[in-house]
């Protein structure tokens, strides 16, 4: 194991990279930028997992979200009707509630942080806590883990059912009628 | 156990084996051309080839397109190739002979696996032009397909090592190769493997019927290092292969490394092959097989696996 300063540097490069991604989710004009930020700061998280000894959620952490924010990046293209998430678009709104929001998270994070009591255990090797992390998943919380498993697995054959081609909507091809450019006008089917 | 070779000497080895490796490729790559279309060989020039088309390459002008995102064009063939070296370093090339072991070095691998998709989705939708953007869309739903055979296919070499690590996976290869344990698993790494560094019948986001799809609009230094990143990966890809199924560094005589280069000589050469002998595979045909024949094929091997070691 590599110890002493170049933990502390590697710490601080991914807390930065983290913060900075994540402001930059914000600033970006382009939702399919705004999801590569993201996944960058999640990146810089999965990283600092790492150094804390949480190997494999770490890593699962990475690989997990580079699937997930592809995903998200071409839904929202596809809900957006912005093609290819290039058309120059904000990326913020309802900006006093969502300020109200971040600042009392930030607070009661920071609280947790500064007044919280932590305990002082030296973390168990990467090894014994991928061993820990398996043992409970098959154990004491394998029901909860199951149940929440299959209701995702159901989620997604109906997700599946509503977008095939025989869907909520009658059959695909039949579909698709663009929306109308005159505002007013009644879309013409 | 071996001793761990130092690292310098672990780091020069993956250089060393990217370097050749991706050379080799190009070489392999416009012989195999020659021999199928049945063309005289000429060694001379079929080993200038990859050198003369870099020249080429980098004295092209460099173009560019309407509003591209430059930072993302620009990352794209970095961020491919350093996933390549990122997964190269954690494959053992010989006894003792890895960059890193981590405990989880097989989840390690993987998120470099994942991480793929994203590279080349970036490399296809930065310059901001239709034929490359299909080329991205196209791998995105080609990368959700193969990412759970994958995973799925190597879960299963972790099993009769009963650890995560690659080294460790290796090492209970010793009295039998995963090949032979579990004959399912290479065929599908295969398949997988020509999907993940977008090869030959399953190059569909940098296919010819899109006029390079991802890479249509570099020139240049940009399409030199967008071919070099996705070179480095198939020979990520084909390291991997030989670790995880043909007993990576074990055999009879030869030395540890040699054996390594051999095998993983031998999956690239496949690769490549089958690069020039099979068509082009349609991205609905793809998806359709990973998911209902590779998934299930991919569990079976699991289950089989898991009921000889109980």
């Amino acid at each position: 194991m590599i110890s002493g300063p170049i933990i502390d540097i590697a710490f601080f490069v991914f807390a930065a990279g983290s913060i900075v991604a994540g402001y930059r989710v914000f600033k970006t004009d382009s939702m399919v930028r705004a999801a590569f930020y993201l996944l960058a700061s999640f990146a810089a998280v999965g990283g600092i997992m790492v150094l804390l000894g949480a190997e494999f959620l770490g890593m699962v952490l990475i690989l997990m979200m580079a699937g997930e924010m592809l995903v998200m990046a071409i839904v929202m293209v596809m809900f957006m009707m912005n093609p290819a998430g290039l058309n120059p678009m904000v990326m913020v709104h309802q900006n006093r509630v969502a300020a109200i929001a971040g600042v009392v998270a930030f607070l009661a994070l920071a609280g947790v942080a500064v007044l919280g009591d932590f305990p002082d255990n030296p973390a168990p090797t990467p090894a014994a806590a991928t061993e820990e992390l398996g043992v409970e998943l098959l154990g004491d919380s394998m029901l909860v883990f199951q149940t929440a498993g299959v209701t995702l697995l159901t989620a997604m054959i109906g997700a599946v059912v509503i977008a095939g081609r025989r869907g909520r909507y009658g059959v695909a091809e039949d579909g698709s009628v663009e929306p109308s450019l005159q505002p007013d006008e009644e879309d013409a089917t | 156990m071996n001793a761990a070779a130092p690292l310098e000497v672990a780091l020069l080895a993956v250089a060393v084996a990217l370097g050749v490796g991706v050379y080799a490729v190009a070489v392999t790559d416009g012989l195999v051309a020659r021999i199928v279309a049945g063309d005289a060989i000429r060694p001379g020039a079929a080993f200038l080839a990859p050198v003369r088309t870099a020249a080429w390459l980098l004295t092209q002008t460099r173009t560019s397109t309407e509003r591209p995102d430059a930072a993302g064009w620009a990352l794209a063939p970095a961020l491919l190739a350093g996933l390549a070296v990122f997964a190269l370093t954690m494959v053992p090339l010989g006894p003792g002979l890895v960059v890193a072991d981590p405990d989880t070095g097989f989840v390690a691998f993987s998120a470099a696996i994942a991480f793929v998709m994203i590279a080349v989705f970036l490399h296809g939708w930065s310059p901001n032009s239709t034929f490359s953007l299909i080329g991205a869309y196209r791998y995105g739903a080609q990368a959700l397909s193969f990412q759970i055979p994958f995973l799925l296919a190597m879960l299963a070499t972790a099993l009769p090592a009963e650890s995560l690590s690659i080294v460790r996976i290796v090492e209970a290869q010793e009295p039998l190769w995963n090949v032979v344990r579990q004959p399912l698993g290479l065929p599908i790494y295969l398949v997988v493997g020509l999907a993940v560094s977008f090869w030959g019948p399953l190059n569909l986001p940098d296919g010819s019927d899109l006029a390079g799809g991802t890479s249509a609009e570099d020139a240049g230094i940009a399409g030199l290092l967008w071919a070099v990143a996705r070179s480095s990966m198939l020979v990520a890809v084909a390291a991997m292969g030989a670790a995880g199924f043909l007993g990576g560094w074990y055999g009879p005589l030869l030395p540890g490394p040699v054996w390594m280069i051999v095998k993983t000589v031998v999956l690239l050469g496949a690769i490549v092959l089958a690069g020039h002998l099979f068509a082009r595979v349609r991205i609905q045909a793809f998806v359709l097989v990973s998911w209902v024949i590779l998934i299930p094929l991919a569990l079976l091997n699991i289950f089989v696996s898991g009921a000889f070691l109980l």
